[in-house]
């Protein structure tokens, strides 16, 4: 009889405890728009977590009393789905981020946006990078904020301890021998030469934009050479293996923060990562900027890259509101807000980069300097119809080729011929 | 609880599927019958309508959809069988189906056994057993995030525990688990069913919870073994909690999927890539709404005739 | 096999009426030594058994406790390291503040709590129809509700939550608590377990003068104390850790759960490990609670399931 009184009492409190939260106890309630001003809906990611859309809405709203903006916050590990379902609802958020260029396609492809020419031509096509990306046959259904391109990331002080210069100029061949030699083993700890993350398109994507091909095609000869590369620095043990990495979810952060890998290639969003770790004294490395690893040593830089853009839901409450936001945050305005914190916008003239570099904790060497202005960037993966299909059929080969399940050549033909079968229907 | 002494309990317990009293007259049995109609209505219609409301009708939408294409923004169209004749075309549909199936046939008894087993084993008055019954459940409500590294990190072929305590016994090729294709399932299976056993370790304890004293004693009056009594008492009382553990555990085993996409993503390549995922990626993944409610509708009718089977299979011990 | 009836016998010759003899008393203890012998070398046998296998059986959770004390980018290392470097027990401090930990547990609690409860309710009344009452097309009907288990959730949700805008539900509590309530899950779970109650039980009610309703409150109900507190637990852990229910249909932050709040330290290219795993450990405590409370139940059932008479 104790114990059943005991228990239903730890009910009681549980529940009144938990019955506190019929209201949702995680918050105050949403406050109704003052009087007067416009709310504008923006769907964003973990807010709390990535403050470039903090910067951008307080300076918005700063120049434009009269708007109130509100972030719908969607977790950033399944944001694509979570949109795909409240779009397929008629949803009526007004400013809907686009976190990549293959759901870009989708929404754009399904009519679920607003074309926005306009916005486009006003912020000029000319400086904002990765515009060319939203360009479906002469319309516009989104503008880029933020671009984020990839380039080497270095420990400085294990270079020096190896006594190797600096990476300047770096053909894959050298990128090879000095990861090579940057790997050493000393009381049972690994150091690595290089990390590579398991993305494809540390692989894939790096190929295709320095060989100009297209991932879409159906035909990945282009991809033979990274391959090697990439299995060769694994064999040899100058970077963890793609298994390990992948079934322990290894976090690219980890390995260079701890000083496990002297070298990374990844991609401009991880600056403002570090530089945060760094002045909260998570890590004491010594970090600098290179550009990528090129075919040639004739100093062009060729990369690839992803633009991260706002567009206009076509059920929109708000439409010219959204319009106006957005021409802001792809503008000048924009850019100055989100470059303060370290992130990269799509916006790019001498002006922004010279005080980009200005940040607290930036490299500023030349050789920084120049691995921010790359020759060319290429789209991480082109803007079609087909590019979600494919995406799904290259990362399953990858996986493959890269625990070494398949032969490099064995898995580029079987790429090729899934793509051409599945998704080009031939 | 009222206590009257009922004679004929005993023996009826083992008999699962009760007959009802046989009918009496005619005309008093119309009335009754039309009597239970509504009596039993009244019982299930507070969970009936919350059922047909939100689980029937969406369900039931989902597989009209398998007809058509949707895109989620224009209207549907009507298309017919072509989503069937796509995915029987497909060669990610057959893989994916094979490794749900596999994955069901290893999860499925492995996971009941060892379940019965240890439900056995935490059924008696021990010191502390409260504790180890909560031990046993650990797995089940550790994040699926830490089950995922942890485990992976065991089955590492090159420096995990399990190979190089394979390595020690003299095995000479270990196998490469979750890094190779032939051996990922085997590894996603013995993970989930460490997983799964506490859950369904507890749903056996309650099965044995009401195998009355009274037949065991019966049985050693009789001078029956353990064993013998294990598969002439404690069995036959369980059938009806078995029937419900297999049918959930069948179940649930062709709907994987969170287990799937935190341990291997259906990698490598597609080596355990299971149906539920396929449904995912296609559907909110892809914007095929069309498609992938074809390919549910294929599992709704596999996992469904495979519970008819095994219905008609307990109605016939019954007998 | 239950030890009760061991001890049953091991306690009766204690209950008879009438003071045993001295000569009695030593006859029955010598007889009892060596069986109590045999039961404590087995008892010692089980207990080593389990506690192996309670070490294998905790080595995740035990990964998840070193983690939640470390860095986010000590977390994971190759290899791993099972002990932490350094301490940071500041991470049981920060997440307090750094997401509304507290408010997401508030909510999860009342979702689970609500849930269970009508889960229960509803559910132990269906079986009860569905086992005990006889009428027409009561069985097909049964089918259909197993069907629908077969289903997975990624096939109709979206349907489902077409439905759930259309009825302005989308963004409330009220969404999770009527698509997850009225599941068929317990209706099976609780008509199983009533067809192990023989139907003479019911008869003898009926014939006493009580209703239906009344059956199945006084005599069904307390019948099934382990299974109702097995669905009841087994709700409560599943709507606890629920993440894509509440993450399709919570959208304002105020209303998210602790499965939400811990996906929020997932950020775009990377995540934070240690506060998940932090997180995790927290939101372990109360589902251990209410098992170690509800598993009770299973040691009540032996005494009362017995048909003693």
């Amino acid at each position: 009889m104790k114990r059943t009184t005991l228990a239903a009492i730890a009910l009681a409190v549980t529940a009144g405890l938990g019955l506190t939260g019929c209201a949702g106890a995680a918050g105050p309630a949403e406050p109704q728009a003052a009087e007067g001003k416009t709310r504008l809906t923006v769907s964003v990611w973990n807010y709390e977590g990535t403050p470039e859309f903090k910067a951008l809405f307080d300076s918005y709203e700063a120049a434009n009393p009269n708007i109130d903006i509100e972030p719908v916050d969607i977790l950033a590990d399944d944001y694509p789905q979570k949109v795909t379902t409240m779009l397929a609802g008629g949803d009526t958020t007004d400013v809907l981020t686009m976190k990549n260029v293959i759901d870009y396609s989708r929404y754009a492809n399904n009519g679920q946006l607003q074309e926005i020419n306009s916005v486009v031509d006003k912020v000029g096509k000319d400086n904002l990078a990765g515009i060319d990306a939203f360009n479906m046959d002469g319309k516009y259904f989104a503008a880029p904020y933020r671009q984020d391109f990839w380039l080497l990331y270095y420990n400085k002080d294990l270079f020096k301890a190896a006594g190797i210069d600096d990476p300047k100029d770096l053909t894959w061949e050298k990128y090879t021998e000095i990861a090579k030699k940057l790997s050493t083993e000393a009381d049972g700890k690994k150091t690595y030469g290089t990390y590579h993350h398991i993305w494809r398109s540390v692989v894939q994507a790096i190929a295709a934009a320095q060989n100009g091909a297209d991932q879409n095609s159906g035909d990945y000869g282009f991809m033979e050479d990274q391959y090697n590369t990439a299995l060769d620095l694994q064999k040899s043990g100058a970077t963890l293996d793609f298994g390990t990495a992948k079934s322990q979810k290894t976090s690219y952060r980890t390995m260079f923060e701890s000083g496990q890998a002297a070298m990374m290639p990844m991609g401009t969003w991880y600056i403002a990562g570090i530089l945060q770790a760094k002045k909260d004294g998570k890590t004491n490395v010594n970090w600098g900027l290179a550009p990528m690893p090129q075919k040639n040593d004739d100093g062009k830089v060729t990369t690839f890259g992803s633009p991260t853009a706002f567009a206009v839901n076509k059920n929109a409450s708000h439409s010219d509101e959204a319009k106006k936001f957005i021409e802001w945050a792809a503008g000048e305005e924009g850019a100055k807000a989100i470059s303060k914190i370290g992130v990269v916008p799509a916006l790019q003239n001498d002006a922004i980069t010279s005080e980009y570099f200005k940040l607290d904790g930036m490299p500023t060497d030349e050789l920084s300097k120049k691995a921010f202005t790359p020759d060319t960037t290429e789209l991480e993966m082109p803007v079609s119809d087909k590019s979600a299909a494919t995406d799904k059929i290259l990362n399953q080969e990858h996986d493959l080729i890269m625990v070494g399940e398949r032969s490099v050549s064995d898995g580029i033909a079987e790429m090729g011929k899934r793509v051409t079968s599945e998704v080009l229907g031939k | 609880m009222e206590e009257r002494p009922v004679t004929g309990a005993v023996i009826m317990t083992t008999e699962t599927i009760p007959q009802a009293p046989a009918p009496v007259q005619s005309r008093g049995n119309r009335k009754q019958a039309r009597r239970n109609t509504l009596i039993g209505w009244t019982f299930i219609l507070p969970n009936f309508l919350g059922f047909l409301a939100f689980t029937l009708i969406p369900v039931v939408a989902a597989f009209a959809l398998s007809f058509m294409e949707w895109t989620s923004f224009s209207a549907p169209k009507w298309i017919g069988l072509a989503n069937f004749e796509r995915m029987f075309a497909s060669d990610s549909f057959w893989i994916a189906l094979r490794n749900t199936v596999v994955y069901a046939l290893g999860h499925v008894p492995l996971t009941m056994a060892l379940a019965l087993i240890l439900a056995m084993l935490l059924n008696r008055k021990l010191k502390g057993i409260g504790f180890f019954r909560v031990a046993i459940f650990f797995p089940y409500i550790t994040s699926l995030v830490a089950v995922a590294v942890v485990w992976n990190m065991l089955f590492s072929p090159d420096s995990g525990p399990i190979n190089q305590f394979l390595g020690a016994i003299g095995i000479a090729n270990p196998p490469g688990w979750t890094s190779s294709s032939d051996w990922a399932m085997p590894a996603v299976i013995i993970t989930s069913v460490w997983r799964d056993m506490g859950y369904y370790m507890v749903l056996y304890l309650a099965g044995l919870q009401a195998i009355p004293t009274e037949l065991y004693e019966a049985a050693e009056v009789d001078g029956a073994s353990a064993w013998q009594r294990f598969w002439n008492v404690t069995i036959p009382s369980l059938r009806p909690t078995t029937f419900f553990v297999v049918v959930m555990l069948t179940v649930s085993s062709f709907k994987v999927f969170d287990l799937i996409v935190v341990m291997t993503n259906g990698g490598p390549g597609r080596a355990t890539t299971v149906l539920s995922q396929l449904i995912y990626q296609e559907g909110i993944g892809e914007g095929k709404f069309g498609y992938s409610s074809a390919i549910s509708l294929v599992l709704f009718i596999i996992v469904l005739t495979v519970t008819v089977l095994q219905f008609k299979i307990q109605q016939r011990r019954e007998r | 096999m239950t030890n009760m009836a061991e001890d049953l016998k091991a306690e009766a010759p204690f209950l008879t009426p009438g003071a045993p003899t001295a000569e009695d008393r030593r006859r029955t203890e010598r007889k009892r030594s060596p069986r109590e012998a045999k039961k404590r070398t087995a008892n010692m046998v089980i207990y080593g058994v389990l506690v192996v296998l309670v070490v294998a059986l905790m080595v995740p959770f035990i990964w998840m406790l070193s983690s939640s004390l470390k860095e986010n980018n000590q977390v994971l290392t190759v290899p791993i390291q099972w002990i932490p470097q350094e301490f940071v027990w500041s991470n049981y401090t920060d997440i307090w503040t750094r997401i509304p930990m507290m408010g997401y547990l508030q909510n999860s609690l009342y979702l689970a709590v609500i849930i269970t409860c009508l889960q229960v309710l509803t559910g132990s009344l269906a079986a009860y129809g569905f086992s005990k009452v006889r009428f027409p097309g009561r069985d097909v009907l049964f089918l259909a509700y197993i069907g629908t288990i077969a289903v997975p959730w990624q096939a109709y949700m979206v349907p489902q939550y077409i439905m759930m805008q259309n009825l302005g539900l989308t963004n409330s509590f009220n969404a999770l608590i009527l698509l997850q309530a009225f599941g068929a899950f317990g209706v099976f779970l609780m008509r199983q377990y009533y067809m192990t109650i023989p139907d003479e039980l019911c008869e003898a009610a009926r014939i006493d003068g009580l209703s239906e309703y009344g059956i199945w409150a006084r005599v069904i109900l307390p019948l099934s104390k382990p299974a109702l507190a097995s669905l009841a637990l087994l709700t409560f852990v599943n709507t606890w850790n629920d993440y894509m229910g509440p993450f399709i249909y919570l959208t304002s932050n105020r209303l998210w759960t602790v499965q939400l709040g811990l996906r929020s330290f997932v950020g775009q290219f990377d995540a934070e490990y240690a506060m998940i795993m932090t997180g995790s450990v927290i939101s372990v405590i109360p589902i251990l609670i209410i098992f170690l409370i509800g598993q009770r139940y299973f040691i009540q059932g032996i005494a009362t399931s017995g048909m003693k008479g």
